[in-house]
């Protein structure tokens, strides 16, 4: 008999408590995985919205909280007049802007009733958050610099039709060639886009032309992306059209909304860390306990094995070796329940939009989550086992 | 040290509970190489701390102790001495429960070299020789008190001791079983030339041995030829 059939013949003798440390090891490496999946992906839609071509800021209106430009909508948004745009191309540096109208609607029972309404105030108040879908109005040409890029079907070349973002395809469920409607305006979405911004994601884009009309906005706009030349420094530039507006313009850099959307990312990120800490530290927990009953409930044979001549290195691996199996067995089931849970909940609203990959470093994470349980949960009892006095293991009953 | 003592004790100690229990209180003893002998005395008076200090379980406080040339006051580890000198018996539920016979026979053999193909000959050659070939495969809960004891014994021969060092082996059993074990580390010692000391509380047990020793209070009372 080798040592570890012995020590595989051990872990099947307590079964449920193997089960449960097995089960102990696996929610820290499902919890590990399965929130480094929801992470990591989101971290690399944010990644892909730094595309070429994108504004470098966003000009918005200086009586509005400066807060609020370019990036995802909350608070309430000020609308400048269009007239700034052309404005604002002519200042040396600027080599491109476009105006953008931003609004949201709930669209949820649009196509049974036609009650939605589009509210210009960006309020969240009367409909439910997940609901709501972004519209914008952008010139066609304009696209890339609010970081859309399209990944199926066209752009929209009329005022009938739009590219809804890759969410919005899922919620609303909504492919290319099929109609949408709008405040009573009926749509034909000709693509999917993507930007990146997950809340963009869950939009609609169509001219600005035709948003300003349905909204009633004419003339208006609610942001002005701007890219400076190559040789311009673009906070430089920013610095300069405010002062040329004082009180009237304010800007925000796209790259401030990127921030905050990472600074989303980072919170989401330390949440899932917490979480996974905690689910780690409670499986270390479970290891601890049943292996140390394992240990305590075999203390009798332990003092024969030592009688036997096994030596104390011998009892300390036995104990770790049995804990590290159990880790082995984790390390399935953890990754398992990790990925599947990730999988079936990016079916659901609740993680729509994301579609989980496997990473090998995130799957090495889990294994190393496992194996750092198994070992850390597994010395001390080990180590206890194996300082045993014989005379005294021998004499417990 | 006398070539054929392979045991010499001298002025040997063992308090428990910080000096409060005096478990051996001076014990001076030798023992020759092949000899049998018999430890017996009262309940508390020390006959298992003597024999375990033989078998290096633990360590006295004070005096000397010589095991087969080797001085276990000196040595720390001494599971590679209990692994190649010494073969243990205790009283009762020294087997592990999910092993069968046979894999409880090789545990010691585990702490070895010894391919996994020799040990499980070794052990099988072992188990034969104490008539218990049909129940190789079987766990140690579907043996009798007897069997059990058998498998211990076996285990114990494993590799190949020079002494063997049994606790009350047939404490549990039996009047009839009992006989048949004691006959059985008899027929070894005779045998294999094995030492073997047993411990027990009864007279006729102890007397099927070369020597008793009678141990009271921590103390060797009389030491008595049979
Ligand atoms: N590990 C220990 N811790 C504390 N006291 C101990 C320990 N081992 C033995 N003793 C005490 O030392 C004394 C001698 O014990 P020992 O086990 O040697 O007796 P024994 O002669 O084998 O008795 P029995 O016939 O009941 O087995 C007893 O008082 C016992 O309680
Ligand atoms: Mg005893």
């Amino acid at each position: 008999m080798k040592f570890r059939d012995l020590i595989i013949k051990n872990i099947f003798r307590n079964k449920s408590r193997s089960i449960l440390t097995v089960i102990g090891i696996a929610i820290g490496v499902a919890a590990v995985v399965g929130l480094g999946l929801v992470t990591d992906n989101l971290s690399a839609s944010t990644q892909n919205a730094l595309t070429a071509g994108a504004a470098d800021f966003s000009v918005v209106s200086g009586t509005s909280n400066g807060n609020n430009g370019g990036g995802p909508p909350g608070g309430s948004n000020q609308l400048i007049n269009q007239t700034y745009v052309s404005e604002i191309q002519q200042i040396s540096g600027v080599s491109s802007t476009a105006g953008v109208l931003r609004t949201m609607t709930d669209l949820s029972n649009t196509n049974s009733t036609n009650s939605s309404s589009t509210s210009t105030n960006n309020t969240f108040g009367g409909g439910n958050f997940r609901s709501m879908t972004t519209l914008i109005g952008i010139d066609n040409s304009s696209l890339s610099m609010d970081d859309v890029v399209i990944t199926n079907g066209s752009v929209y070349s009329n005022d009938n039709e739009v590219i809804i973002g890759k969410n919005a395809a899922q919620s609303l469920n909504k492919t290319i060639g099929e109609n949408i409607s709008i405040s009573n305006q009926t749509f034909k979405v000709v693509g999917i886009y993507e930007t990146g911004n997950f809340m963009d994601d869950n939009g609609i884009v169509m001219s600005l032309s035709k948003l300003q009309n349905l909204t009633g906005d004419t003339g208006q706009v609610s942001l002005v992306l701007v890219k400076a030349s190559n040789d311009t420094d673009a906070s430089n530039l920013a610095s300069t059209i405010e002062a040329k507006y004082p009180n009237q313009l304010s800007t925000s850099t796209s790259l401030s909304g990127m921030n905050r959307m990472n600074n989303g990312l980072d919170v989401i990120k330390s949440g899932s860390w917490a979480v996974s800490l905690l689910a780690v530290l409670v499986g270390g927990i479970v290891v601890l306990v049943t292996m140390m009953k394992a240990v305590s409930e075999r203390t009798r044979e332990i003092g024969v094995l030592r009688a036997i001549g096994w030596s104390q290195k011998r009892i300390l691996s036995m104990i770790i070796g049995e804990s590290l199996v159990l880790s082995l067995i984790a390390i399935v089931v953890g990754l398992a329940i990790g990925i599947g849970l990730v999988e079936l909940l990016s079916t659901t609203q609740i993680l729509q939009g994301i579609t989980p990959s496997f990473s090998a470093s995130l799957i090495l994470k889990g294994i190393g989550v496992a194996l750092f349980l198994g070992i850390i949960g597994g010395i001390y009892p080990a180590y206890r086992a194996s300082r045993l006095s014989p005379t005294e293991a021998l004499r417990y009953e | 040290m006398n070539n054929e003592n392979i045991i010499e004790i001298k002025d040997l100690k063992k308090t428990y509970e910080n000096g409060v229990i005096k478990a051996l209180d001076g014990i001076n003893l030798e023992i020759k190489k092949g000899e049998s002998v018999s430890i017996i005395g009262p309940s508390g008076s020390g006959k298992s701390t003597l024999l375990n200090m033989i078998g290096a379980l633990d360590k006295a406080d004070e005096g000397s102790i010589n095991v087969a040339g080797i001085d276990l006051m000196q040595e720390n580890d001494l599971s590679d001495f209990r692994l190649n000198e010494i073969g243990f018996v205790f009283q009762l539920h020294n087997l592990i429960p999910n092993l069968t016979v046979l894999e409880n026979v090789q545990t010691p053999l585990i702490e070895t070299v010894i391919s996994n193909k020799k040990m499980e000959e070794r052990a099988l050659k072992i188990l034969k020789s104490v008539n218990l070939a049909d129940k190789i495969n079987q766990k140690p809960t579907k043996l009798s008190g007897g069997e059990r004891q058998r498998v211990a014994i076996a285990r114990a021969l494993v590799n190949h001791p020079s002494i063997i060092l049994a606790d009350e082996p047939t404490g549990a059993l039996d009047s009839k079983t009992q006989d048949v074990i004691l006959d059985l580390l008899l027929d070894i010692h005779k045998q294999e030339n094995v030492t073997l000391i047993m411990v027990t509380h009864e007279h006729d047990v102890a007397n099927k041995a070369e020597r008793s020793i009678y141990v009271l209070d921590g103390k060797i009372k009389e030491i008595k030829k049979n």
